[in-house]
């Protein structure tokens, strides 16, 4: 990059519009910023004109706690929603890695999420409403704010995970869940093993956690006799709550997530090299590995993951090593559609220019 | 209309002579779906296999000749109906489940596979599908997906496109494509988020793999009565305001409680202004806590008459009169207008009781029977259709109780899609640049529009019946 990127900070969605539109007509290479706790992720860009950031969009629109909706702008920090729900003893059960400090609008570009997906599934499955602003200038709304809706095509999930490549989020609105009623997490040391119990006992647990020196974190949310039930059961030793803070603070500088079928999480990350860094979540088929070795490694790891119809995606990694290793493997099948996709939103190709797959 | 000489031949060469229906009166079986408009198809492909349903979309791109999928014909928003005429591409002869793989708990099954078939065979393996319309006896995995039908228990479980983990799907080209799988996070763009829900306007879908879940090992099933419909869908919030999310939380208006009760037999109580049917499950020891709680709060809102199912056949008894309550209606009158809109759950009983209005208003009878947790009302307009000058009013009363929805704050519909019924409506909810974004989706992947044409997208010909003589309606601001 011979110059440095300008820096935009619209105060509104109709200004990041406008700003999104400038510089389309301009064809500048525009980049969206949230939190910028994700800035590693991709491959490295071919062009950055402009940093559009989305931090002064930090508004709660809407928090109707009877409803257990909120929507909110997409600048706003996970954080500073959580504390806005907790309020009203309600949360969003997001719990990404890499925290503090992420935006909302970043975690939904992305489709980073944590442990609590065991239980609640991912924004993917909580994201009832989303407005974006398009390169020609124009702001698009899917969905609403009610927890069920058909109405016209599910615009949330054409955006979610699509890293700010068809339109720059401005606004979300979610389905959000009440305080668990009780909220216990055990702990063991004993590797998959244990692992595979907690995931048979009849109380699911609402995060599985499995890490590379053998140890196993499991937590319980619902009713105390459910709890109680699961925790007796195991009966492993009980752990202060805030080791999830701890766990989500995860952000190695090299790391790459590894997603496959649950049923072959565990024979994958057996095959990561020996001695390497890595955490788990079995009971959603996904694994973040800290890199310590070189990009062949890497490739051999991602090939290995590919035959099981998974896929190594790269978090962070020095430029060298993300433009060795891609940061996304094999493209998928359907690329040639993407791409149309693709032309339809961003003609231009000004938003992140050669950092998504497409 | 007719297909263009020659077209019947070559579907005939693709599928045989005798899965091509085209003879006028044969074709008239599938005019209509679950909803009131219908429309005889030119021709009827009943297919058999993904290679079959390619070669058809082939031969119907060629000649630009619509094609609508079609499943059991359960729909209600008339996703299934040929209005502009075209092949119905019928896939219920795929109804094989390919696989049920208990380890991993998924599922691959054909378009025509029963919803409630797959829950039966999988729980031979202590497993089930969550998503269950009422009309789960029935409808088919593939009309489902094409929908995202919900039912009761999404209230806990999430609609269909949470338990649908990747298709297999034809689209308009006639080109086969696999998107998402058993693997999470995949990438690239979301192509089977999109298609799921898009009503056969974008794809055919083939295969489905779905996720499983495990048959939880105890189940707990309460009635209660309350004096209104206010008092009860206080009582709903009050529930899930206290951190609890049951499963299931259904209600039953006064109208419906009565023909329910004449015709099952359930115990309803005939005396009470609304029902609740409200469902956990779990391990035995968190539905006992769970059930006790709610219990509480529903006598601390009203509630009276409560009874906890004590067998399994109870519960079963109990879900046959939710289940099986439209059924049971036509004891007032033959025929039933069903209605599909979401409020935000707070708005429960200012909504019903503008739809109790507009049902006097229009001298109708009009029967609440709706999944309460989620807001989602399903108002059952009922009449005589043999009175033909009543279709009108039964339209223009839906149409204003869609009205009232949207200025609620609510959406058009939470699990019927909006098809035909509703495309005209879409302007209500959505801003241009809104539907110029989903039809952008559109062009990519149906530029020749092919595909269920004349549905979701509001048609410039079919105006809403009342739009047009009214105006200075407010629709609450929109949610940004």
């Amino acid at each position: 990059m011979v110059t440095s990127p300008t820096v935009e900070k619209p105060a509104s969605a109709d200004e990041l519009a406008r700003r999104l539109h400038e510089a389309a007509t301009s064809k500048l290479a525009v980049v969206p910023v949230g939190g910028g706790r994700a800035s590693g992720m991709g491959d490295p860009l071919d062009r950055c004109d402009v940093l559009l950031h989305t931090t002064l969009l930090d508004r709660v629109i809407e928090h109707s706690q009877a409803d257990m909706v909120v929507s909110v702008e997409a600048g706003i920090t996970l954080e500073a929603l959580q504390a806005e729900l907790a309020k009203a003893g309600q949360f969003l059960p997001l719990d990404p890695f890499n925290s503090p400090g992420h935006t909302i609008g970043g975690l939904l570009a992305t489709g980073w999420t944590g442990p609590l997906r065991m239980r609640y599934g991912s924004p993917r499955d909580f994201l009832i409403g989303i407005r974006v602003a398009l390169p020609d200038g124009t702001l698009a709304t899917g969905g609403g704010r009610v927890v069920k809706n058909v109405s016209g095509y599910d615009m949330m999930k054409l955006h979610y995970g699509a890293l700010g490549s068809l339109g720059v989020i401005v606004a979300a609105s979610f389905k959000v869940f009440p305080m668990p009623l009780h909220d216990v997490t055990v702990t063991s040391d004993g590797r998959w093993d244990d692992a595979d119990r907690a995931l048979a006992t009849p109380v699911t647990p609402s995060a599985l956690e499995i890490f590379s020196d053998g140890r196993v974190l499991a937590r319980y949310t619902g009713s105390r006799a459910a709890v109680d039930r699961a925790v007796d059961d195991l009966g492993w030793k009980v752990e202060e709550r805030s080791i999830w803070e701890r766990h989500s603070g995860r952000a190695p500088a090299r790391w790459a997530r590894i997603a496959a079928p649950r049923t072959v999480l565990r024979e994958l990350v057996e095959t990561l090299p020996r001695g390497a860094g890595w955490w788990a979540s079995p009971g959603i088929g996904v694994a973040h590995w800290a890199i310590a070795s070189d990009a062949s490694s890497v490739r051999d790891m991602r090939a290995r993951t590919e035959s099981v119809g998974g896929a190594l995606v790269m978090l962070a990694a020095p430029d060298e090593l993300m433009r060795q290793a891609g940061a996304w493997g094999t493209p998928p099948s359907t690329l040639e559609i993407q791409r149309r996709l693709k032309n339809a939103f961003d003609p231009d190709h000004v938003l992140n220019p050669g950092r998504f797959v497409v | 209309m007719t297909l263009p000489n020659g077209v019947a031949d070559e579907l005939r060469r693709i599928v045989g002579r005798e899965s091509v229906v085209d003879a006028p009166n044969d074709l008239r079986i599938f005019e209509r779906d679950g909803s009131i408009e219908g429309a005889v198809p030119d021709a009827v492909v009943l297919a058999s296999s993904t290679r079959e349903v390619s070669e058809v979309i082939k031969i119907a791109a060629k000649h630009r000749i619509p094609v609508v999928p079609r499943g059991a014909g359960t729909g209600l928003s008339g996703g299934a109906v040929t209005i502009r005429g075209g092949i119905a591409l019928q896939v219920t002869r795929m109804r094989r489940i390919l696989e049920i793989d208990p380890i991993a708990q998924t599922a691959l099954v054909e378009p025509g596979v029963v919803n409630q078939e797959l829950s039966l065979v999988a729980a031979q393996h202590g497993l089930f599908y969550a998503p269950d319309p009422s009309s789960q006896k029935a409808c088919t995995i593939g009309g489902n997906a094409a929908e995202n039908s919900g039912g009761p228990h999404c209230l806990y479980y999430g609609v269909t496109t949470n338990h649908v983990l990747g298709m297999e799907v034809v689209l308009a080209d006639g080109s086969v494509h696999w998107v998402s799988g058993d693997a999470p996070d995949r990438v690239g763009l979301d192509l089977c988020g999109v298609l799921v829900g898009s009503e056969g306007t974008l794809c055919a879908i083939t295969k489905i793999k779905v996720r499983l879940l495990r048959i939880p090992p105890s189940v707990a099933t309460l009635l209660a009565a309350f004096p209104s419909i206010e008092a009860a869908s206080q009582a709903v919030s009050a529930v899930i305001g206290h951190g609890i999310v049951p499963a299931a939380l259904e209600m039953m208006d006064e109208v419906t409680v009565g023909a329910v009760e004449a015709h099952y037999h359930a115990g309803y109580p005939t005396d009470a202004g609304a029902v609740l049917l409200v469902e956990v499950d779990g391990i035995s020891e968190s539905t006992r806590e769970l059930m006790a709680a709610i219990t509480e709060i529903l006598a601390q809102n009203q509630g009276y008459a409560m009874r906890e199912a004590q067998t399994p056949a109870e519960r079963e008894l109990l879900w046959a009169g939710r289940k099986g309550a439209i059924g049971a209606l036509g004891r007032i009158k033959p025929n039933y207008y069903l209605h599909d809109g979401v409020v935000p759950r707070s708005r429960l009983p200012q909504i019903l009781s503008a739809v109790g209005e507009i049902g006097v208003h229009y001298k109708l009878p009009v029967a609440n029977v709706f999944h309460a947790g989620d807001g989602n009302l399903h108002p059952n307009i009922l009449f005589d259709l043999r009175d033909r000058q009543v279709l009108h009013q039964v339209e223009a009363a839906g149409e204003e109780m869609l009205r009232a929805v949207v200025e609620l704050g609510g959406a058009l519909s939470g699990e019927h899609g909006i098809g035909l019924e509703k495309s005209a409506f879409m302007p209500w909810i959505y801003s241009e640049d809104d539907l110029d974004a989903m039809h952008r989706v559109k062009d990519v992947l149906d530029a020749d529009g092919i595909l269920n044409p004349g549905k979701i997208f509001p048609d410039p010909n079919r105006k809403p019946i009342q739009l047009a003589g009214r105006t200075g309606l407010a629709i609450e601001a929109r949610w940004w």
